[in-house]
């Protein structure tokens, strides 16, 4: 419980108003931000309803219709409406909703930089192949060989990690119909726990993935 | 009540607009005028000119005179160095600092001369208000509009401006987004639309949606220097590069200002003219680049150029076609394809120009809408804003963007994004500081706008001092500074050392703008300046009015069917006698005495009528042509 500072009337936590004077009330504890929206706590979002969502609440909290209000009214006006739009740009992409939720749930990396640089145990084999591959190329460019050659060589290189890509992304989406789906807790560890190995290791094909094509643009 | 106005504070025209019983309305001169040139000029007085008067004053005073002052708001004396010499007025400013311009002996920051104009329209609101008999008619808020594309110096200065022009500043929204409130307030708009706004000086693409009342901007993208301007100064290079050939004495009429005497005024002549042809050429196929000899010095036309649309649009091409890749980017942002746009709407006076026009629609796909008039439209919808602040009515909603992320300055000269471009605003971002020696107190943090990676090609913003850190060893404390857009675009910061939770205190010097001090005493000494002479005023709308006289016969005697119209329809002697009142008027526009302003503008009005009522009839009858007699 919060007390509403207008009236001292007692508000649930997550309130945006007063119940009893309708004031809006300051953004003391936040809401995490699938609870703020008014959401469930799942994967899959429709991006229609989190577009409506944005509407409807911007039209609560807005500091447009604040203009006239009290400063502690407008500073709360101000906070809710950034804490919104904040919510509204991390659940509407995908990936920013999964980081989101292993956050909010203490499953995300420490250090994320550094969990980005580390190979994840399940891609070193392809990595290491990768990367011997990828020295043999830039031998072959530095003595010149014919671009076509080398180009090719690059596809063929890209070839086994853009399939690794595809797989995770249908592994991931696996995982978040689980997930919604609603498990016990036991259940619901081993879930999260899949969804950040997965989620860590896209991330790192994503980056090998824009080095290739970084060296076919070059 | 005091009243609130909605305010298009532009490169080349301001307006101002207020709402009536729900409808927005231009306020307009007595003469029906509703654009006050961004112009201010100072006079050797040290009397302060704005608008049409200021702008007569670049023939005569090129020097003591600044116009495009927008093009330098929130700008560092480096930034302007290339742009300064196509002026006629001094471009100074300490390095590293903000840019200062010299009219005369004074000097002013571009903040001061736009408070000017904005004061202008502010005197323009209360006059038109206090004539509708209003008992409180004193104007001491308004909604400014600035380009999407503006930073937050930018955004910053303007709003500093509106400051010293004694004016609160309800908000700064920006000009596509404020035209599409105006667009959407007749008729009930849902889907995609595209705001294309090419003013005077700064181009905008604006993506919205738009659903239950809600414009939400999905994206922008532009460029803070491209517009008309350019056009001009592109067409203003033929002109020069033709008259010094032709000229044995090329020095007479000198490509860059301040060397001879006059020389500023007659660029300006230049200017004027390339504007008229270029204005010419979007309603015609053709016309005449018409250079008048330079106020005082008498003499024949110095020099006249047939020009076509195909030559014009083949001389401004380069510049239209930079408006396009910024369109792509936009809808790219906004993740979605051409055909996805339900509607393109036009805003900016260069909008008028057929090639833009042309080149809109293609890589569109469909024909822009322009029902509204695009030089009043972002005043327009700055006053429904303006509106939707006071009442609180719930209608409508604008959902704007920031245009360019924001970051801050990390080890080796790279940026780290705290908030991406293209997040609705009001948005937040917050990023974690720690320390680097034994008990230090300080951390200094370097604010920058921009997309790139490395420090130098991003705008710098401000530079933060965060002091009263705990006294703890290296890397222990942990400082999370958090930084706020607020729903105009404009940045603030807060910190607060977690472990202590104690909340540091921030100082900050903008990079290029100005502290709270210096806006105050502007504001004060703006007061000492303000004085409005009555006579002085009288003596200005009579020129206004003689001006608009003179345009309106010199576009007569320019209509492509006049001889026609002088050999069927004029009595013998008629045009010899339209044309002396008119050099006539011209002769005594500059006077200071205002009865023999009056005199020749009646006396110019006596003569033109009966062209003026011929030339109504033709237009008449050609609008009634193909009709049935039956029929009308």
């Amino acid at each position: 419980m919060q007390a509403c500072p207008s009236c001292g009337a007692g508000a649930a936590l997550d309130a945006h108003f007063c119940p009893q004077c309708t004031k809006i009330l300051p953004l003391q504890r936040r809401a995490d931000y699938f609870s703020f929206l008014g959401l469930p706590r799942k994967l899959n979002i429709d991006p229609a309803v989190l577009e409506e969502r944005l509407r409807t609440l911007s039209r609560k909290f807005h500091p447009d219709y604040f203009y006239n209000a009290t400063p502690a009214e407008r500073r709360a006006s101000l906070e809710r409406s950034s804490y919104l739009n904040d919510a509204y740009r991390t659940l509407r992409q995908p990936v920013a909703r999964i980081e989101y939720l292993l956050k909010l749930e203490g499953l995300a990396p420490k250090n994320p930089e550094e969990a980005s640089r580390q190979v994840p145990p399940a891609l070193l084999e392809e990595v290491f192949a990768l990367n011997e591959e990828l020295d043999e190329i830039r031998d072959l460019r530095g003595n010149g060989g014919a671009p076509e050659v080398w180009r090719a060589r690059l596809e063929r290189a890209r070839q086994p990690i853009e399939a690794k890509r595809v797989d995770h992304e249908a592994q991931l989406q696996d995982l978040a119909a689980k997930w919604d789906a609603g498990a016990s807790d036991g259940d619901r560890r081993t879930i999260l726990e899949a969804l950040r190995d997965r989620f860590l290791e896209r991330n790192y094909i994503t980056n090998l993935l824009a080095g290739i094509e970084r060296e076919l643009q070059s | 009540m005091s009243k609130v106005v909605g305010i298009d504070l532009g490169t080349t025209n301001s307006l101002v607009a207020y709402v009536k019983d729900g409808a927005p309305t231009i306020i307009r001169d007595s003469r029906g005028d509703g654009l006050v040139p961004s112009v201010v000029s100072v006079g050797d007085d040290g009397k302060i000119h704005v608008g049409r008067e200021a702008q007569r004053r670049l023939l005569t005073d090129a020097a003591r005179t600044a116009y495009s002052v927008k093009r330098f708001m929130g700008k560092g004396r480096e930034d302007v160095q290339h742009e300064a010499e196509h002026f006629p007025f001094r471009v100074s400013g300490e390095a590293g600092g903000v840019v200062r311009i010299g009219l005369g002996d004074r000097e002013f920051t571009p903040p001061e001369i736009s408070a000017f104009i904005l004061r202008e329209l502010k005197h323009r609101a209360e006059a038109f208000f206090a004539e509708q008999g209003e008992f409180d008619n004193e104007v001491d808020r308004a909604v400014i509009t600035v380009p999407a594309y503006f930073n937050d110096a930018q955004r910053t200065a303007t709003r500093d401006a509106g400051r010293i022009a004694g004016l609160e500043v309800l908000r700064i929204i920006n000009e596509p987004t404020a035209a599409s409130l105006a667009y959407g307030l007749d008729k009930r708009r849902t889907g995609i639309i595209a705001v294309y706004d090419l003013g005077g000086g700064t181009f905008d693409i604006s993506i919205l949606k738009v659903e239950d009342g809600v414009f939400q901007v999905l994206s922008t993208n532009g460029d803070t220097h491209l517009g008309g301007d350019d056009i001009d100064v592109l067409l203003m290079d033929v002109v020069l590069a033709e008259m010094s050939a032709a000229s044995s004495s090329p020095s007479h009429v000198g490509p860059r200002f301040g060397d001879a005497d006059g020389a500023a005024e007659a660029v300006q002549e230049i200017r004027k003219a390339v504007i008229q042809a270029k204005w010419d050429l979007s309603e015609r196929e053709d016309t005449d680049i018409i250079v008048a000899a330079p106020a005082g010095t008498g003499g024949a036309v110095p020099y006249k150029r047939h020009i076509t649309r195909a030559e014009f649009e083949r001389i401004i091409k380069p510049i239209v076609d930079r408006t396009l890749p910024p369109c792509r980017q936009a809808l790219d942002d906004a993740g979605l394809e051409l055909t996805q746009v339900d509607e393109v709407v036009l805003v900016g006076g260069s909008t008028r120009i057929p090639l833009v026009r042309r080149s809109v629609g293609d890589l569109f796909g469909q024909t822009p809408h322009s029902d509204l008039n695009p030089d009043e439209v972002v005043a327009l919808g700055a006053a429904i804003q303006a509106d939707i602040l006071i009442t609180g009515n719930r209608d409508m909603l604008l959902l704007d963007v920031t245009p360019l992320s924001l970051g801050i300055e990390t080890m080796g000269g790279v940026t780290s994004k705290i908030i991406m471009r293209n997040s609705t605003i009001p948005a937040t971002g917050s990023e974690m500081f720690t320390t680097a020696v034994d008990n230090q107190t300080a951390v200094d943090i370097h604010v920058l706008q921009g997309e790139r990676e490395l420090v130098p090609d991003n705008r710098s913003l401000a530079r933060f001092k965060l002091r009263g850190i705990p006294p703890m060893p290296a890397g222990m404390p942990r400082v999370q500074v958090q930084f706020q857009i607020d729903a105009n675009g404009i940045l603030s910061a807060t910190a607060r050392e977690l472990r202590t939770e104690i909340e540091q205190t921030i100082e900050v010097k903008p990079s290029y703008g100005l502290t709270d001090e210096e806006v105050e005493r502007m504001l004060l000494e703006s007061f000492e300046h303000a004085e409005s002479d009555f006579a002085a005023r009288l003596l200005i709308d009579a020129r206004n009015e003689a001006e608009a006289v003179i345009q309106a016969t010199t576009k007569s005697l320019r209509d492509p069917d006049f001889d026609e119209i002088e050999r069927t329809e004029l009595a013998a002697g008629e045009r010899k006698k339209i044309e002396s009142v008119l050099a006539g008027l011209k002769m005594v526009l500059n006077s200071t005495d205002r009865e023999t302003i009056q005199k020749w503008t009646q006396a110019l009005n006596d003569a033109t009528q009966h062209l003026a009522e011929v030339m109504m009839n033709r237009s008449v009858k050609a609008a009634l042509a193909g009709k049935n007699i039956d029929n009308v």
